[in-house]
């Protein structure tokens, strides 16, 4: 099955790869992986606290094509969001994005899994306030 | 022409059971095959013949599938309204998911030449042949305990063992393929 172009696009020249200290107590770590096709996802967040806008956002995935330019849309998608729009992002609007076929689309679920675990990491650290304890010791 | 049970289990005449005795299930397969052998029916009707070429299909895709004990819980799962296949992250543990990135990592580095990956990935190796023997046992355990019970909790459990199960089979056959390739390599 051929690829869309954007699909190709986001695969050879990924955005935002890489990743961010996940004990600082503004980056929300979201980690997510699909038993069936191996793919492993990591997706961080960096929000400003006192705007809740997410500021940057990097990815690392290991996975097909898909999966790749799912998380890597996603990426550029909650850059300037705030936390609770990034929560908004579904996997049909990836998947409408990158023309992903019937087959792929668990890649783009995977991102929006990807998106809201590292917000719910993000408001998990400032709830208890145990991230900046963390990145004091 | 009686109807081909179209269950794998009411096929071979066996209780839905998650453990099987393999010779048990052989001696069934090898005297349906006998009985549904489309030579036997050569001077029968077309339809005759073609029940035998339906029923010798479904009966090779039946042991194939209750051979394999994974394939065979798989299909029991199913049986019991279980979504197999579901593709997700819900029956993965954390810790799970954070070994599979870093082993991921390690594999990439060794991609890239970097040959002190090659010591962490045989480590690496070692530890998850050992979880997917570990899971093994766990999952003889259960079978049992589902026989015995018929609890549908056991099941739930068997689901998130056979996912973790697929996951560790991938990473140990990744991680062998490129232990081989990379020592295989021309310098």
């Amino acid at each position: 099955m051929a690829y869309s172009n954007k699909v190709l696009d986001h695969y050879n020249h990924p955005r935002n790869v890489g990743s961010m200290d996940k004990n600082d107590p503004n980056v929300g770590t979201g980690m997510v992986g699909a038993p069936e096709c191996g793919d492993v996802m990591k997706l961080q967040l960096k929000v400003n606290p006192s705007t809740g806008v997410i500021e940057d956002a990097k990815f690392k995935t290991f996975g097909c094509g898909s999966a790749i330019a799912s998380s890597s849309l996603a990426t550029e998608w909650v850059r300037g969001k705030t936390v609770d729009e990034a929560l908004a992002i579904k996997n049909t609007d990836i998947v409408n994005e990158l023309s992903l076929p019937p087959v792929k689309i668990h890649c783009s679920v995977l991102a929006e899994d990807a998106i809201k675990a590292a917000v719910a990491d993000y408001k998990r650290k400032h709830e208890t306030g145990e991230g900046f304890e963390k990145a004091a010791s | 022409m009686e109807p081909i049970p179209s269950n794998y289990y009411d096929l071979f005449g066996l209780e839905h059971r998650l453990a099987l005795d393999p010779r048990d299930l052989e001696k069934r397969f090898y005297s349906l095959s006998r009985k549904f052998h489309p030579d036997l029916y050569t001077l029968k009707s077309p339809e005759e013949q073609q029940y035998a070429l339906d029923a010798t299909a479904i009966l090779n895709d039946a042991y194939r599938t209750l051979r394999d004990p994974l394939t065979r819980a798989e299909y029991l799962l199913k049986e019991n309204g279980f979504d197999i296949g579901e593709q997700g992250s819900k029956n993965v543990p954390p810790e799970l998911l954070e070994e599979v990135f870093e082993l991921n990592m390690a594999l990439e580095e060794l991609r890239g030449g970097d040959e002190e990956a090659r010591a962490a990935l045989a480590e690496a190796q070692k530890k998850f042949a050992g979880m997917r023997d570990d899971i093994d046992r766990e999952l003889e355990t259960k079978f049992a305990e589902y026989d015995r019970t018929r609890n549908r909790d056991v099941l739930s459990e068997i689901r998130g063992s056979l996912n973790r199960r697929r996951y560790v089979r991938n990473l140990v056959n990744e991680v062998e393929k490129e232990l081989v390739e990379t020592t295989d390599a021309p310098r």
